[in-house]
């Protein structure tokens, strides 16, 4: 097999082929809609050394979408991903640090401008200047403009960054707020999620780097191929709604058996995310709602971190696999059996009683005429 | 005043080539109707929880026991208001009515779903006498009853001439006791048929979002009795008519004339109440380019037109042409009768300009609805023959000779 | 003297019809709610349409699952001789509003009204009480298979469309929501003691509940005055038809009627009829009366005429 060359972090050493390079890929590019063979011209791109560059900002946060990034289990992750992407800045897995690191980032911003990806994750504080996050004694609120003002394309993964997620809960003390509030005018790609799924931002930077362009987006700047529908559409514990299973109360015999979670508070009829249709890190089943826990409501706004975890919420969306009966639903009682014969056979004999009256009188009363004028 | 001639038993063969085909007609409802009671009613109907009723309710006991309202009527006529002319017509219209009722209170029998449990319906106690059904239920079982002992003089009569002195006995004995009874009988068969003929319109009173606006009224009850005396005068001339022909029954053109002029009075009454109270309800404005105010306006026509023609000579003259004009008048009270019950029935109801909410539920009588309802009106003039050649109902005409005479009537002729 | 009688009898038979004009000689009260009565609310606002009260239903009236003619298995698409419970959509609107539909348990049934032997009739109102059937005056509308003759007048009947009949079967019932009085827990106190309707108990959002008449109805003015934007002014169910013991709410901006509701006057229509069919009878007088004359005059009429039979042409 025609092994790969890398230059990052030894693919090499760990027998990665070109094959499961590109099948790593192919999946990326299925995640954002994209085809297989865009997939394979990704891979190309990979290959000639055109990765794309990305700066990685973090500010309020838990790094916990970086975590997630880094635990994808297949294709084999940390390496993949940092061999896919050009990381040239990113504060959680540089090695360097201090002045060494801010240094960095300055060449990164001269050298690609106009052209690497910004990643924002977390939320940035507004409150009294935004002073309280600051990084290398600059604060976010500063960074983040100084450096979308040059970048291709802006990111914003996770809640905190796509809206402000946890630390703009209520009473929101610093004033977090979300990337999209604070670039008005620019076009913010959100990939929310606490944390995001990792394909989302890679199918998303892949398809950046690949043909220069960017997923739909809904009017939150979601791509579509992610948070298109809410959670609910497609859960795996949809027939059980449907049927009207729901579990009552945790460890009941519905919990049990695996119903519906709904009455439990379930925000997945609310939420808007594709949780229930690709795995997180490819780990199947681990998402809330698949370990018997309803859906909180992460990726959406005055949702998640708002409406506690255990409230029971209206359904958007009410699409429902099967129809519903209409109010005045069609019987088609006619239609079954020998609807056509009866009423061949019913109007003939009721115009063959009404023709028989009318044959009759017409008869009787020319015979009558006939004899009154013998008479 | 007309002397009226006696009835007498028609006699001939009871089992011709018409009377095969007629019971044939029957015991193909018959089957029907055994299959009813095996499968239930859903799978031998079209009729379902819209239209529930389908048409053996409407047709099979509304419009048949319409027509047979000529014994109502024809009673009414010659015993209450005493014109002792019609006396003749008496007994085959009681005939006509007695088997008109049986006919539907067995057909009934068969719409029933859970008919096991009518034997409690003579049972006071559990009267409900808000029920408007309940009073026709009750009053057609007493009518029926008193309209088949209306019936028996003539079989008494019959049996007195039987040559079999058992039967003659009985016939002699009985014959006089009834005779003297009669007239409580009669007073009772007047006053049961226009309780429940009213209550027949009465039915429908509930169903006001159901029944279209320009039909449902609180006239509905006098409206059903107007209309069942209508028939009924029409039902009885039709039926002199056809006895004449058939077995040159006595008819008196003259008399049955005078007998449609009442009619076109009560066609004519008929017609100012339902105009009268349309208007004077303000449901005019239901009136317009629509089904509904079509078919208001075919009935009316219906009503109107053999009101007019009964008070023109050359029909009264003419047996043929009176023959049908009484024949319209049938069909206009049937008519009446099946739209309210049936075409303007709409399950949803109506909104505001008259139009039906369309409920998803549609109707036409199956094959076995229709078949029964055949069979139960060929048993019918089955019955009615036989008690004709048996008893003594008709009153045959025996100055002239007609020349069109049936088989049987002309066999009789002979062996007379 | 003759002339006389008849026009007395002629006037007797106009006189019915004419009080039938009139329509008012009987006074038939309208039916006030009765104190115990129970009912439920549903808010057709928090309905998602999950059918848990379908499913349940189902399940506790131990009502067999529908099917298709050809025999698969099928969702029922409206009350039937096996669904006593029914979520139905209506798209018009913001979004679909869900309705559900069951026995309205109405103040002055017209099913009651027209039943001939009481089959159907209210909980301890009826001509006897069946068996199992408390002296309770719960308002619940019942029926007694062992009156009903399957007539279906209370199909014509029932301005809603509520009560069902087995069709396919050779002996039927008729279908309708009891409000599950059979769930009830006499060891309970209050409403629950009375009836237990398994749909509110399954509803995940609430959006029908159950209670006495005069509870629900003071929560559903309540829900509508504390939200006016949310929903349309009016409860239905409060006075329509002489008020229904199930009562309901719509989203601001959708019709009950769209919903499938009857667009019914505040007096009931057992009120209208039982007040014109019984008008004429006055209290039975009328026949009785309309008998005896009768009676005597067709009796005085024979007497007449045979007389003059008589003497035309002798004896018979």
């Amino acid at each position: 097999m025609n092994e790969m060359g890398s230059d990052v972090f030894g693919l090499e050493t760990k027998g990665f082929s070109r094959r499961d390079f590109i099948k790593v890929c192919t999946t990326a590019a299925a995640a954002v809609g994209l085809p297989a063979w865009a997939g394979e011209k990704m891979a190309e791109n990979v290959a000639k050394g055109r990765k794309p560059s990305v700066i990685w900002l973090h500010f309020q946060e838990c790094t916990g979408c970086t975590e997630s990034l880094l635990r994808t289990s297949h294709p084999d992750v940390a390496a993949l991903i940092l061999d896919l992407i050009s990381v040239d800045y990113h504060e959680t897995l540089f090695a360097a640090a201090g002045r060494q690191i801010e240094e960095a980032l300055e060449k990164a911003l001269h050298e690609n401008e106009g052209k690497f990806v910004l990643v924002v994750e977390g939320a940035i504080p507004e409150k009294d200047g935004g002073i309280y996050c600051q990084v290398g004694g600059k604060k976010a609120i500063d960074t983040l403009h100084a450096v979308a003002a040059k970048a291709g394309a802006i990111i914003a993964i996770g809640s905190c960054a796509s809206w402000g997620g946890v630390p703009s809960a209520a009473p929101n003390p610093t004033g977090a707020t979300g990337v999209p509030q604070l670039l008005k005018g620019k076009t913010v790609v959100t990939l929310p999620g606490c944390p995001a799924n990792p394909y989302n931002l890679l199918g998303t930077v892949l398809q950046f780097a690949t043909f220069g362009t960017l997923p739909a987006l809904d009017d939150l700047g979601r791509p579509k191929f992610a948070y298109g529908r809410v959670i609910h559409e497609d859960c795996q514990r949809r027939p059980h709604f449907d049927a009207g299973r729901f579990a009552q109360s945790f460890g009941d015999e519905g919990h049990r058996n695996g119903w519906c979670l709904y009455k439990l508070g379930c925000k997945g009829p609310q939420t808007h995310a594709n949780c229930s249709l690709l795995d997180f890190c490819e780990v199947p089943g681990a998402w809330p709602v698949a370990i018997g826990h309803p859906c909180v409501g992460c990726t959406e706004q005055g949702i998640g971190f708002n409406v506690p975890i255990y409230t029971n919420l209206p359904i958007e969306k009410p699409t429902a696999p099967m129809a519903y009966p209409a109010v005045h639903p069609d019987h088609n009682v006619l239609g079954r059996g020998n609807g056509a014969i009866a009423i061949g056979v019913g109007s003939a004999i009721a115009g063959a009683v009404v023709g028989a009256g009318v044959m009759a009188t017409r008869k009787l009363s020319s015979e009558t005429e006939k004899d009154q004028g013998k008479e | 005043m007309s002397a009226h001639g006696h009835p007498k038993a028609i006699g001939g063969q009871l089992l011709g080539p018409s009377m095969v085909k007629l019971l044939a007609l029957f015991a193909l409802a018959a089957a029907v109707m055994l299959y009813r009671f095996v499968v239930g009613v859903g799978p031998v109907s079209n009729m379902t929880d819209g239209f529930t009723w389908g048409i053996w309710e409407p047709l099979n006991v509304v419009v048949f026991t319409g027509i047979g309202a000529g014994a109502f009527s024809v009673g009414l006529l010659t015993y209450a208001f005493n014109k002792g002319q019609y006396h003749g017509l008496v007994r085959p219209a009681v005939l006509v009515g007695a088997i008109a009722y049986t006919l539907g209170a067995s057909s009934i029998v068969v719409a029933l779903g859970r008919y096991w449990n009518a034997y409690w319906l003579p049972w006071v106690p559990y009267w409900n006498l808000s029920s408007a059904l309940l009073e026709v239920a009750v009053c057609v079982i007493a009518y029926v009853t008193v309209l088949w002992v209306e019936v028996m003089p003539s079989v008494l009569e019959g049996a007195a001439a039987s040559k079999h002195p058992r039967w003659a006995a009985i016939g002699k004995r009985w014959g006089p006791k009834l005779a003297k009874a009669m007239p409580f009988i009669i007073a009772l068969a007047i006053v049961l048929p226009s309780m429940h003929q009213s209550s027949l319109g009465g039915l429908m009173l509930i169903a006001e979002t159901k029944v279209h606006p320009l039909w449902h009224t609180a006239l509905l009850p006098t409206l059903f009795l107007v209309s069942c005396l209508s028939m009924g005068f029409g039902a009885v001339v039709a039926l002199v008519t056809i006895l004449k022909l058939a077995w040159n029954g006595e008819h008196d053109q003259k008399l049955l004339a005078q007998l449609s002029k009442v009619n076109a009075g009560l066609l004519f009454f008929y017609v100012a109440l339902r105009l009268g109270d349309i208007a004077w309800s303000g449901k005019l404005r239901y009136l317009g380019a629509n089904f509904y105010t079509g078919l208001f306006l075919v009935e009316m026509a219906l009503f109107l037109a053999p009101a007019i023609l009964f008070l023109v000579p050359r029909v009264q003259a003419n047996r043929g042409r009176l023959f049908g004009a009484a024949l319209l008048a049938v069909l206009a009270g049937a008519a009446y009768r099946m739209d309210t019950y049936l075409s303007v029935y709409r399950p949803a109801g109506f909104d505001a300009n008259g139009n039906a909410i369309p409920a998803g539920w549609q109707y036409f009588p199956s094959l076995g609805e229709t078949i029964v309802t055949v069979g139960m009106a060929a048993v019918g003039v089955a019955i009615f023959i036989v008690v004709s050649r048996l008893f003594p109902v008709v009153v045959v005409d025996e100055r002239s000779q007609h020349s069109k005479l049936e088989r049987g009537a002309m066999k009789t002729a002979a062996s007379r | 003297m003759a002339i006389s009688r008849r026009d007395l009898l002629k006037g007797a038979a106009v006189a019915g019809a004419a009080t039938a004009l009139a329509g008012r000689a009987e006074a038939r009260e309208a039916v006030a709610p009765l104190p115990e009565s129970v009912g439920m609310l549903f808010d057709a606002t928090r309905c998602v349409g999950c059918r848990a009260c379908v499913t349940k239903c189902k399940e506790v009236n131990e009502l067999p699952y529908d099917r298709t003619p050809d025999g698969q298995y099928d969702a029922p698409n409206d009350l039937n001789g096996t669904t006593k419970n029914i979520i139905k959509a209506y798209a018009g609107g913001e979004q679909q509003t869900y309705m559900k539909q069951q026995c309205m348990h109405c103040l002055d049934p017209s099913c009651v009204s027209v039943c001939m032997m009481g089959a159907l009739h209210k909980e301890a109102q009826g001509k006897r009480l069946m068996k199992g059937e408390r002296p309770i005056a719960t308002g619940i509308v019942l029926w007694d298979k062992d009156l009903c003759v399957g007539c279906r007048y209370c199909q014509i009947g029932c301005a809603f469309n509520v009560p069902k009949f087995e069709w396919d079967d050779a002996f039927p019932k008729i279908v309708k929501c009891e409000l599950c009085r059979h769930r009830a827990d006499p060891k309970k106190e209050g409403p629950l003691a009375v009836a237990n309707p398994a749909c509110c108990e399954v509803c995940p959002r609430q959006a029908v509940v159950y209670g006495k008449r005069a509870d629900v109805l003071a929560e559903a003015k309540r829900r509508v005055a504390a939200e006016p934007e949310r929903y349309a002014a009016k409860v239905f169910g409060e006075h329509d038809g002489g008020g229904t013991q199930v009562l309901y709410l719509a989203p601001k901006g959708v019709e009950f009627s769209a919903l499938g509701l009857p667009v019914l006057p505040e007096r009931s229509s057992a009120e209208l009829s039982e007040k014109v069919s019984h008008a004429p009878y006055l209290h039975g007088i009328t026949p009785i009366a309309l008998y005896a004359g009768l009676a005597f005059v067709i009796k005085r009429n024979k007497k007449k005429e045979e007389a003059a039979e008589h003497g035309r042409e002798g004896k018979r």
